[in-house]
């Protein structure tokens, strides 16, 4: 971090600090009387989770004092629990499936070829698209007498026009998996490209020199130099996925059934659907602290990893 | 199999493979694409109409249409088909259209701007420790859901439900930490030296700033600001549940396209989407060197 380091005499350096501390205060103090503005949001998540209101009642402040009692019923919720489940697995699958396809055409990529900036232009377009017109247009493609089926009914036999990607509760689910995966694997494409082709060149050429063959190079000196990059691409596609919503609402609205109800899903149900204020805001209360503890494990990693990342770009700069 | 052979085999396998994820990438951006030209009883029908017969503007009239009645081009069916989906299109697109700019590039704007003097400042002054710069961060990975309810009710308590101010406000928080650390990436490109230079030469802070500092990065600050607008342009969450009537954006406004009995309205909503994305990825390929960048909070760069 570079601050302004001249020699100076003394008077002028406090006037200057004072400067400063100007400065920091006239820009944080927007920032704070924001935020002021915005408390009384949590104070009336706390309040609602621990007085039972819906909308189908009065005024807010007539509602009655229940307690813990809302948090009870989230915890021991099983549709609670299952939306939870969900949300891991879409999150969990998502970020590996982009993570997969992702790396492998970085890989394929990062070398100058032919093409590259064609195939470049048309690979980020899907992180391009508004995640609702994605959702419209699955539906568009994956109707029963949609495209995919048509396509497919080229290859496979069977009358294909009565598949349902869609209304199957044990397809769905893997459905907006695919789905999420077609929008964000750019996003780990381009960071894995970035990282791939800011690599520092010489211990690869040392090692082809000393005879090691493709695999080797890249298991032992790629991958561990490209690590900090991984763990940036998994952690942010990881929380993200973990809060997507216009795709699986806009497409199937967590159906069929409960199919493909994530965590948002399940809250934006409980809140607008059934109108069930005080549920919605104990359940938020119980989604909050787990995602604060994966937000704060994700930052410490990112923290870490960020520094070492920092000090490899370092180090290929100081080399040219 | 000597190099040359390999190095063959390699260029095969990796066109190949590009080919392929092409294939996957641009199908379903075709599809749409052609879909918006179609005549209605193309839209559903089996085997699939990859390539419409009788292309013709005829949703983008319905849609994007000034008059509410769009004339039929290619006969007296067209114009009674049309007729029947005539109200969905009442919603006015036009109006989500406007909402969607001014919401969003107003949005966006006092973000850089705001983004661009806090990173100058954590930059130069380290006005936020590095922790503090990484809790900024807390503003865009807690999913917006959590608190959407209290939210909405706050907001509908001081009257700010259904209002541009309202959702500017949110978007303006939850892109702080993007346009904070992007901007910063440029700022600490800038070496302190030239400012400093300029300083011992006898300008003011103000005037090195404007006039070595800000050339330097305004590359920069446009990358963050067009990035942002692809943020703000394409939520969908918050002005779902912050708008009801008034400042219906264009995403908000395309599920609206939906018939009771007729099912979806491919067509309109084709048309409709083509108009939202276009934008979209003019500006997404006009920036592509900094979505990296952007999309990693300023942590890694290309």
């Amino acid at each position: 971090m570079a601050t302004a380091t001249i020699a100076q005499p003394k008077g002028r350096r406090s006037t200057r600090a004072r400067g400063v501390r100007v400065f920091k205060w006239s820009v944080l103090s927007p920032l704070i009387l924001l935020f002021a503005f915005l408390i009384p949001v949590f104070l009336l998540q706390i309040y609602f989770s621990f007085h039972s209101w819906t909308v189908y009642l009065s005024t807010w402040f007539d509602a009655e004092y229940v307690g813990l009692e809302l948090f009870q019923e989230v915890l021991t919720e099983g549709r609670f629990w299952r939306a939870m489940g969900r949300s891991l697995l879409f999150a969990g699958l998502s970020t590996l499936g982009c993570f997969i396809s992702g790396f492998i055409l970085a890989l394929l990529m990062y070398k100058p070829f032919r093409g590259q900036a064609f195939f470049y232009i048309l690979f980020i377009l899907p992180m391009l698209t508004v995640p609702v017109v994605i959702a419209y247009t699955a539906d568009m493609l994956l109707y029963e007498k949609g495209p995919i089926n048509g396509f497919l009914s080229y290859f496979l036999p069977g009358d294909l026009s009565k598949f349902t990607w869609l209304a199957n509760p044990d397809v769905a689910i893997f459905t907006i998996i695919l789905l999420e995966i077609w929008n964000w694997t750019p996003f780990v494409f381009i960071i894995m490209l970035a990282g791939l082709s800011s690599l520092p060149t010489e211990p690869v050429e040392a090692a082809r020199i000393l005879g090691a063959n493709r695999l080797q190079i890249f298991r032992e000196i790629q991958l561990p130099l490209l690590r900090p990059v991984i763990f940036l691409a998994l952690i942010l596609r990881f929380l993200e996925a973990m809060a997507e919503f216009p795709k699986t609402w806009g497409l199937i609205q967590g159906g069929p059934g409960t199919a493909t109800e994530t965590i948002p899903i399940y809250l934006y149900f409980t809140t607008w659907v059934s109108f069930d204020i005080s549920k919605g805001a104990a359940m938020s209360y119980v989604v909050m602290v787990i995602m604060i503890f994966i937000v704060l494990t994700a930052i410490y990693v990112l923290r870490r990893e960020k520094r070492a990342l920092d000090a490899l770009h370092e180090t290929s700069r100081a080399e040219a | 199999m000597n190099r040359v052979q390999k190095a063959r085999l390699f260029t095969i396998f990796r066109y190949a493979m590009l080919l392929i994820w092409s294939v996957i990438v641009a199908f379903p951006i075709f599809w749409i694409v052609s879909t918006s030209f179609k005549p209605d009883w193309e839209w559903h029908a089996w085997p699939p109409v990859y390539w419409s017969k009788e292309a013709s503007w005829v949703n983008y009239r319905a849609v994007w249409g000034r008059t509410q009645s769009p004339r039929a081009t290619s006969g007296e069916k067209v114009a009674t088909e049309t007729a029947r989906y005539e109200s969905h299109s009442a919603n006015k697109p036009w109006q989500a259209l406007w909402n969607s700019l001014y919401i969003a590039i107003t949005a966006t704007a006092l973000s850089v701007a705001f983004g661009a003097i806090l990173a100058y400042g954590v930059s130069r002054y380290r006005i936020l420790s590095e922790i503090r710069m990484f809790q900024l961060l807390v503003l865009r990975m807690i999913p917006p859901i959590v608190v959407a309810a209290p939210l909405t009710l706050y907001y509908s308590a001081i009257h700010l439900m259904d209002t541009a101010l309202g959702l500017i406000i949110v978007y303006f928080i939850t892109t702080l930490p993007y346009s904070v650390w992007m901007t910063k990436s440029f700022v600490d490109e800038v070496p302190v030296e030239i400012e400093q230079a300029a300083e011992i030469l006898g300008a003011t802070k103000w005037q090195a700033i404007r006039e070595v500092i800000f050339p330097l990065i305004r590359s920069g600050i446009v990358a963050t600001f067009l990035f942002i607008l692809i943020l703000t342009w394409s939520e969908y969450l918050l002005s779902l549940m912050l708008s009801k009537v008034d400042v219906v954006t264009l995403p908000v406004q395309l599920a609206k396209y939906e018939g009771s009995d007729e099912g979806r309205v491919y067509g309109h909503q084709a048309a409709l989407a083509v108009g939202i994305t276009l934008p979209l990825m003019v500006i997404g390929i006009f920036i592509r060197k900094h979505l990296v960048r952007g999309f990693t909070f300023g942590m890694v760069k290309r």
